[in-house]
């Protein structure tokens, strides 16, 4: 009979004060579990969509708003650039696809994204953000390919028409552009990414509708607006190309260029790593408290106790036998609560995954064994460990006349 | 086999035990009787290491276990002695062969392949053999006892110290278990140091000491 099978046996003695200590040591190893898994699922999508497109070209200003604008459809655009500067960077021998976007309206708070029809057809990595689910493409101006989101918020079928209103967000006072309807010819299935969140139409389409508007409003010719779009997204030859590429446009030209994954990256470290940071901070809490409890637990266990201790000690058993037996229950219920709080975490991202994926999309991957995780669970370990010591000390010094005459 | 010379324990303010001269030869079965508090039982803890005297020889098998240390102790008591306590003492998470192996476990002197042969046959011999798998809550008092009998007999020891064995046991259980516990040490020749306060229970055994007067109260 080891001593991992006495350590056992006593914790099996005590269930409910053993159970109700695995739980709350679980409770903390879950919340890190889901934490780590979730911040390295958020960090691998944000990241995957920077990678997208190598440079986001668009009217000087701040590189990250244009990056939010224009690859997140998060923020305000910079401004608008002539279109001109994207056709010649189109012909740049460094870059292999460029796609101009042009935006200034919205529906339903959704905003109207012109663009060109080959960007439809554009993939990157394992993910088709552009596929569809029923439909087609656009393919003459004012018909609408709409996101899963989109479709879902504002009720939009195929078929449907609506008209956009002037600015990116959903206001009563904007101005609609009532003589240009819409019809939506396509639906894009739900990918997890900012498309879910567009409405992707001909860059015509919204030459159009702001030619005729301001154009009459302003006494402009209307051409002038239709020469102008708010950004080109540039895939290069290779991601080696970004700097030089970047520098080159901002040397060159009246536009500003940015790097997508270089702006995110900052993002992520200045605001979603704080976040993060509280997040398992909390977790690491919460598996403190949960030592603590497992110190009261066996402190509380080894004072009932004191007297199978002695008998043990009179039967033969040594010190460090009785010292080693009261950490190995240590190392059980921290070594149990490891495991069940694997097991919630998993749930937890599962059903985290069931919901996300059908609300926007986001796929929570399962709790997988990553060197951070271990490195957490090697951590929670050893807190269990360290909280054992003094019930183990206390065991120790267990005087065995004295505890074997108290009755 | 055991001895005391001159051993002096302090055990409160002006409260001392004092055992001029002890001997029980190997094999004897010895009460060591007198009335609560007399110091009987501080004798025991003495000669089984679990006390130590102030001063003093605690010889046992030619050794003087006074000077003996605490590692040396546990190994003494683990290899030499078997305990018969009056609450029983058994471990309340393990079955009936468990406290039985248990014993062996920590003395570490049997081969481990022997603990659980070894165990049963000694349940068997104190009647428990269809108790092996029960804990001890579910057990009489009587059983209870047979099973720390069994457990201080499992390890072959050369010296069984029982403390008011027969304390917590109605009579006619208290008669089984002496006779039991009598028999067994005759059949394996160990010797048997007894605590007991009952007269009655200290006649059963061939030979008595009187422990009156070991503890000595200092008059102000």
């Amino acid at each position: 009979m080891s001593l991992w099978h006495i350590a056992w046996s006593y914790l099996w003695n005590r269930k409910l004060t053993t159970a109700l200590t695995v739980v709350s040591v679980a409770l903390g190893v879950s919340l890190i579990s889901a934490v780590l898994t979730l911040r390295d699922e958020t960090q691998r999508r944000f990241e995957e969509e920077g990678q997208a497109f190598d440079i986001v070209v668009g009217a000087k200003g701040n590189p990250l708003q244009l990056v939010l604008s224009t690859v997140y459809f998060l923020d305000a655009p910079t401004g608008n650039m002539d279109f001109e500067i994207f056709e010649t960077l189109k012909g740049h021998e460094d870059v292999v696809a460029a796609f101009p976007i042009g935006m200034g309206d919205s529906y339903g708070g959704y905003r109207i994204i012109g663009t060109t029809r080959d960007l439809m057809d554009f993939s990157y990595g394992e993910r088709a953000p552009y596929a569809l689910a029923s439909g087609r493409y656009f393919e003459a101006p004012f018909e609408a390919v709409v996101g899963a989101n989109v479709a879902q918020d504002t009720g939009l079928k195929m078929g449907d028409t609506f008209v956009g209103t002037h600015g990116l967000v959903n206001s009563a006072s904007a101005e609609v552009h009532d003589d240009f309807p819409y019809t939506v010819v396509g639906i894009l299935e739900r990918s997890g990414s900012p498309n879910d969140r567009g409405i992707f139409c001909d860059l015509q389409s919204v030459w159009n509708a702001h030619d005729h508007g301001h154009g009459e409003e302003h006494g402009e010719e209307g051409h002038h607006h239709g020469e102008e779009i708010t950004a080109a997204l540039i895939k290069l030859a290779s991601p080696a190309l970004r700097a030089e590429f970047k520098d080159g446009v901002n040397r060159t030209s009246n536009a500003m260029a940015a790097v997508p994954i270089w702006e995110i990256q900052k993002l992520y470290e200045q605001l979603l790593g704080t976040a993060k940071l509280v997040l398992l901070a909390i977790g690491y809490l919460v598996v403190a408290i949960s030592a603590l409890s497992i110190l009261i637990g066996l402190y509380m266990a080894i004072l009932q106790r004191k007297r199978d201790l002695a008998i043990m000690r009179a039967l033969g058993a040594t010190r460090g036998e009785i010292f080693g037996a009261v950490i190995i229950e240590a190392f059980w219920v921290s070594l149990l609560g490891i495991v069940l709080g694997w097991f919630l975490g998993a749930s937890v991202c599962a059903a985290l995954n069931s919901y996300l994926v059908a609300q926007i999309g986001f796929h929570v991957p399962p709790v997988r064994l990553s060197a951070d995780l271990v490195a957490a669970y090697s951590a929670v370990l050893l807190m269990g460990l360290l909280a054992g010591i003094l019930p183990a000390w206390q065991a120790y010094r267990t005087n065995v006349a004295r505890d074997l005459a108290e009755l | 086999m055991v001895e005391l010379d001159k051993v002096k324990r302090k055990l409160g303010p002006g409260v001392t035990f004092f055992c001029n001269h002890f001997h029980a030869a190997a094999g004897s079965r010895m009460a060591l009787w007198g009335p609560s508090g007399c110091g009987k039982s501080t004798m025991l803890n003495l000669i089984s290491g679990l006390l130590r005297p102030d001063s003093g020889v605690i010889r046992i098998d030619g050794k003087e276990i006074q000077k003996v240390s605490e590692s040396g102790l546990d190994a003494y008591r683990a290899e030499r002695m078997g305990f018969v306590f009056q609450t029983f003492n058994l471990l309340a998470p393990f079955t009936v062969l468990q406290n039985v192996i248990l014993g062996m476990r920590f003395a570490d002197v049997i081969p481990e392949k022997e603990w659980k042969p070894r165990s049963l046959a000694m349940l068997e011999r104190v009647g428990l053999a269809h108790r092996l798998k029960s804990k001890p809550g579910t057990l009489s008092v009587g059983e209870r006892q047979r099973v720390a009998i069994a457990r201080a007999l499992a390890n072959n020891p050369k010296l069984i110290v029982a403390d008011e064995p027969t304390g917590s046991l109605d009579p006619k259980t208290a008669d089984a278990v002496m006779t039991l516990l009598l028999e067994l040490c005759e059949q394996e020749q160990v010797t048997l140091l007894l605590v007991t306060h009952d007269k009655g229970i200290a006649d059963r055994l061939p030979e008595t000491f009187d422990c009156s007067g070991l503890v000595e109260e200092a008059t102000s």
